[in-house]
């Protein structure tokens, strides 16, 4: 398929925006290796940062392929400012009850997403999101399972799960904020469409959450923009890059 | 059940649709669902499975062959008849000899269903536990596709694969 420039550049953002979601959410869980709350689920968590890093390097190998650009330059060398990661995803991992509620918010959207562009008219694109879709729902499945224990545990249990999503659903909703340059990709059947997405997201999340007995908040702030951060970013990359950036040059580790 | 430790689940694997299901070990989860995912995260993220059961570890009856020489050593009460599925160790040989499941039997006690399945198998170890509370994946293509297919895509690397680079070897 031959892409022309305007559309090339749409693709190379979210390509870049899909991969940055999977790196920074994946150093969020990682930081619970050694530390969740029991052996079992500091497996699970560790398999689900990794299927998540996975992802990510599905999507900057396609982004390579359009501009030759490196994964690992990209996301060990990039700064924190052209990291086009979305809010929800860089925010401190919290306790386990907003870690499952983020990973619920976000699995159900990339579920979702992937699910969608698998009729994707970018052949390679297409064939990707197929992969990842299938592990996709086995994550959507632990996470949710999570979020409804949590909900019907105990009062403090459920107390903490619905803070958790006090904070994190405006956030979860940045996701659907079309990117500059992405109508574009929309029409010519390259990506799913994000606003569209967005209604069965709500619908389908809020009613889980109903179900299970939490109240999504309505409202709140919902950031426009993925040049939008909080500080929590800089750290989070500045720990993660350190190795790499200490001797950029390595060639072996 | 110790404290506020969760119940512990023995975790049952089936490799294909033709293969036995095997006693794999175990995991330690909130209930049955939760025990599933949780030996999906556990004993499959490589190895290929076509399906996974769980049951609680406190309801299994296990013997040893050393313990079979006691001519009591499968009496105990009788209840109703129910299916109990049976599971021996065939050796020690290896390091990972798992306990396959020899058979369905019904019976009316653990013992009575290893005294039927002792007919057919001979094993180092047997375990019995009634089929009302083994939970498993169902066996959809759906499932399997989701929870099982993507470990066959991730390749596993011994560390000596990645190699060991000395001062000479960065200089080239």
């Amino acid at each position: 398929m031959n892409l022309d420039p305007y559309l090339k550049e749409a693709l190379l953002a979210r390509l870049t925006a899909l991969a940055d979601d999977e790196v920074v959410l994946a150093q969020r869980l990682s930081e619970w290796v050694g530390h969740a709350p029991i052996l079992e689920e500091d497996i699970a968590i560790a398999n689900l940062a990794q299927d998540e890093l996975g992802h990510a390097k599905m999507w900057l190998e396609l982004r390579g392929e359009l501009d030759g650009s490196d994964p690992d330059r990209l996301v060990f060398l990039r700064d924190p400012l052209e990291y086009q990661n979305a809010v929800l995803v860089e925010l401190p991992k919290g306790d386990w009850a907003f870690t499952m509620v983020r990973q619920y918010l976000f699995d159900a959207y990339e579920e979702m997403w992937l699910k969608e562009a698998q009729k994707s008219a970018y052949a390679p694109l297409a064939e990707a999101a197929a992969r990842a879709h299938r592990e996709e729902r086995f994550h959507l499945k632990h996470s949710a399972l999570w979020v409804e224990r949590l909900a019907q545990g105990t009062e403090e249990s459920h107390r903490r799960a619905q803070e958790a999503l006090e904070t994190l659903f405006p956030y979860a909703r940045q996701l659907f904020q079309p990117l500059p340059g992405e109508e574009a990709l929309v029409e010519a059947g390259l990506v799913p469409e994000p606003k569209a997405l967005e209604g069965a997201y709500l619908e389908a999340v809020g009613g889980f959450l109903r179900r299970v007995g939490l109240r999504p908040p309505e409202g709140g702030y919902v950031p426009k923009s993925r040049q939008e951060h909080t500080e929590y970013l800089w750290s989070l990359l500045a720990e993660m890059q350190s190795v790499a950036r200490w001797d950029p040059e390595a060639k072996a580790w | 059940m110790w404290g506020t430790e969760w119940p512990r689940y023995e975790v049952i694997k089936q490799d294909t649709p033709a293969s036995p299901p095997q006693m794999v070990g175990s995991v330690h989860a909130a209930d049955p669902e939760h025990a599933l995912l949780i030996a999906r995260h556990v004993f499959v993220r490589r190895p290929a499975a076509y399906a996974l059961f769980v049951a609680p570890a406190e309801a299994f009856f296990h013997v040893t062959q050393e313990g079979l020489r006691d001519p009591k050593a499968l009496e105990g009460p009788l209840g109703e008849e129910e299916a109990y599925w049976v599971f021996a160790k065939r050796s020690h040989r290896r390091s990972m000899v798992y306990g396959d499941l020899v058979g369905r039997f019904p019976a009316r006690s653990p013992g009575e269903a290893v005294g039927q399945a002792l007919l057919q198998a001979q094993g180092v170890a047997f375990w019995a536990v009634p089929e009302r509370v083994v939970v498993g994946t169902e066996p959809k293509e759906e499932v399997v596709e989701s929870w099982f297919a993507p470990a066959k895509e991730k390749t596993y690397r011994l560390q000596s694969y990645y190699g060991l680079i000395s001062a000479k070897g960065v200089e080239e």
